[in-house]
């Protein structure tokens, strides 16, 4: 058991980045996720903490050593591959001793059988150890993979995408063991990830990742209601937020008048939210929305129109996408009774309650207005 | 398809089978014809029917020569030959499968390239250099001209069974606690024997058939493929001990493969190592 630190990790493959300046803490028993799109770096800071990959710069410890002139074999590392990465040429029961098996490890053969064992009956596969790798389903090749981490009792893991390649059902199913399961483990876990439901649901923490940076790094509620950028707003969330262009009329202490998305609203705000407008150097603020907080009305007393320009239901919600008067769309996600003719004139309201608010020129943060930054 | 049986899929599997049997005649019948040229007489060789006295008698005359000499000339030269590709084969396939580094492709086809240069091409300068080298006429010059036939050969197959392996599964290994040593020798040579087997059986049957180098770059250390031409005469043609010589000749290439039949077929069948 052991806490991570990253400073200053840089890694470029020619002239391609991979990752650069990442400094990431991790603390004892923590189960970080870092999250990002395909090709953010999320790998290679994985291979650079276990030594697959060297890097340019920055350096690693882990507990109170530093690893970076280590090994792979000697860092006590685990790893779970996003291809699993089973020797194909073993049995189940063979990948998974094969660590303990190791001139490192080198355990009795009593004690070999007994973990594995133990750890096939946790992850359910106790009955297909003697099965040869290319008879398994995906789901049981994960398994076998996990497994194999599991048994080294590890300082660290570290999880490269192990769900992605799991059909849905099963994923949201391994997402539950998971979460049961680092309970009983208590190991430092750094899970990669590019699905966000998983970031926020496994993670104590999240680390948003992009294009070989780290964007931010919080609580689950703290990247998803307080992102630090747009481009991390961006990122959670399906559908996507709205973002908006709002240009400020005019501002009394308690409301604020915008022009956006082709109309005059005004909305409430607090004196927090008024400090933090004067800061912007010009008369435009970035409005943030996620569309689950768009209420879509009928009678007359929405402040915004629009046109219904595509409807998809998705069962208990549906994803509403409507044209507003400056032809830019909004998203929003209603109550999956509710039905919605496209082209049909309708009227919408921003919520006032749940608005980020951004600086349109740096794309950062400002305030968002039910919680105040600070808050947890 | 075999729950399907309607008369016409039975008809399409009896001329599947049928087309194969004509086909494994077809690929097996110059070795019966060697086979039994080697047991006629020379006077019946020219019957076309196929009644003759059979007879031991090339055999016998092949074996109480010095061919048996020339064979494990042959032998020594063809194998070492194989084992020096081996050794120097496979570390650069394994190269030219995992690492990035500059003119890696140019390296790789003119590795390629060796094997489509004609060898009459090449011969005439090599023949002076190993004149002037004094490796004319030494095993070690044969052995070392063989590696413009193997190597190419081996290095190209394993380079693929190579790239077939995920790098991950190596990552995996040393994280699980091997040195890159073990790792190689325990997940990776197994996960390439088929292919190491079938190029080195193809490497050593190109090497062991080969006639241009030995013929022109040794004298006294003859192979047996030069040898058998002494049964050719400008007055007669020993057909009877050119068929025996060439039957003896076949036969180790016919033993390997068929000792190392279950490796060969998958070796040959790339992708063999897809988890």
């Amino acid at each position: 058991m052991a806490s991570i630190h990253l400073s200053g990790l840089t890694k470029f493959y020619g002239k391609r980045r991979g990752v650069e300046d990442v400094s990431l803490q991790v603390g004892d028993q923590e189960f970080l996720t870092v999250f990002g799109p395909a090709g953010a770096g999320k790998t290679t800071t994985l291979n650079l903490i276990a030594g697959i990959v060297t890097p340019d710069r920055g350096s690693i410890r882990i507990g109170e050593k530093t690893v970076d002139p280590l090994e792979p074999a000697d860092r006590n590392v685990a790893m779970v591959f996003e291809s699993y990465a089973l020797y194909p040429q073993f049995t189940v029961y063979q990948n998974m001793a094969f660590p303990l098996r190791s001139p490192k490890h080198c355990l009795p053969a009593a004690e070999v059988e007994q973990r594995v064992r133990h750890f096939a009956t946790m992850l359910k596969i106790d009955h297909l150890l003697e099965r040869q790798i290319q008879a398994l389903s995906n789901g049981q090749r994960q398994r076998t993979a996990l497994g194999r981490a599991l048994v080294r009792r590890p300082d660290v893991f570290l999880m490269d995408e192990p769900l992605s390649h799991l059909d849905a059902k099963l994923r949201h199913s391994m997402r539950a063991e998971l979460k049961e399961m680092r309970g009983q483990l208590g190991t430092t876990t750094i899970y990669v990830t590019h699905d966000y439901l998983e970031a926020m649901s496994l993670g104590d923490r999240v680390a948003v990742i992009n294009q070989g940076r780290i964007l931010q790094v919080g609580t689950p509620e703290e990247v998803y209601f307080q992102p630090t950028t747009v481009e991390v707003a961006k990122l959670f969330g399906d559908p996507e937020i709205n973002l908006i262009e709002a240009k400020i009329r005019s501002r009394q202490s308690t409301s604020v008048r915008v022009q956006a998305l082709g109309e005059d609203w005004s909305f409430p705000i607090t004196p927090e939210i008024g400090s933090a407008l004067d800061k912007l150097t010009g008369e435009n603020v970035q409005l943030g929305f996620r569309p689950a907080d768009v209420t879509v009305g009928v009678n007359g007393n929405s402040s915004l129109h629009g046109v219904v320009y595509s409807f998809e239901p998705l069962g208990t919600k549906s994803v509403l996408t409507i044209d507003s008067v400056a032809g830019q769309r909004v998203r929003a996600l209603v109550d999956g009774h509710r039905t919605f003719q496209v082209d049909r004139r309708i009227e919408f309201s921003v919520p006032s309650a749940s608005l980020i608010f951004f600086d349109p020129e740096s794309t950062r943060y400002l305030i968002r207005s039910t919680r105040t930054e600070g808050e947890d | 398809m075999t729950q399907s049986r309607s008369p016409l899929a039975k008809i399409g599997k009896g001329l599947q089978i049928l087309l194969l049997l004509a086909y494994a005649v077809f690929a097996l019948f110059p070795l019966l014809w060697m086979f039994i040229m080697s047991i006629k007489p020379d006077s019946q060789m020219l019957t076309t029917t196929f009644i003759f006295t059979p007879t031991l008698e090339n055999y016998a005359t092949v074996l109480h020569s010095d061919y048996m000499q020339f064979f494990f000339n042959n032998l020594i030269v063809s194998v070492a030959a194989v084992l020096v590709s081996l050794v120097v084969g496979v570390p650069a396939a394994y190269a030219l499968a995992r690492f990035q580094f500059k003119g890696k492709e140019d390296i790789a086809f003119t590795i390629l390239s060796f094997r489509f240069a004609p060898e009459i091409l090449v011969i005439l300068p090599l023949y002076l250099i190993y004149q002037r080298l004094g490796l004319y006429d030494t095993y070690f010059g044969l052995i070392w001209v063989y590696q413009l036939i193997t190597l190419p050969l081996l290095i190209w197959i394993l380079r693929g069974f190579f790239e077939d392996i995920s790098p991950d599964i190596e990552a995996a290994a040393q994280l699980d606690g091997y040195t890159w040593w073990q790792v190689f020798l325990r997940v990776l040579l197994p996960l390439v024997k088929p292919g190491l087997v079938a190029a080195g059986l193809l490497c050593f049957i190109f090497a062991w058939n080969s006639f241009t180098f030995p013929l022109l770059l040794s004298n006294n250390v003859q192979t047996s493929t030069v040898i058998a031409l002494r049964y050719l005469a400008s007055d007669t043609v020993h057909y009877g001990q050119v068929a025996a010589a060439a039957a003896i000749s076949a036969l180790p290439e016919v033993i390997l493969a068929l000792l190392i039949q279950k490796h060969l077929v998958r070796g040959l069948s790339f992708g063999a190592v897809k988890g």
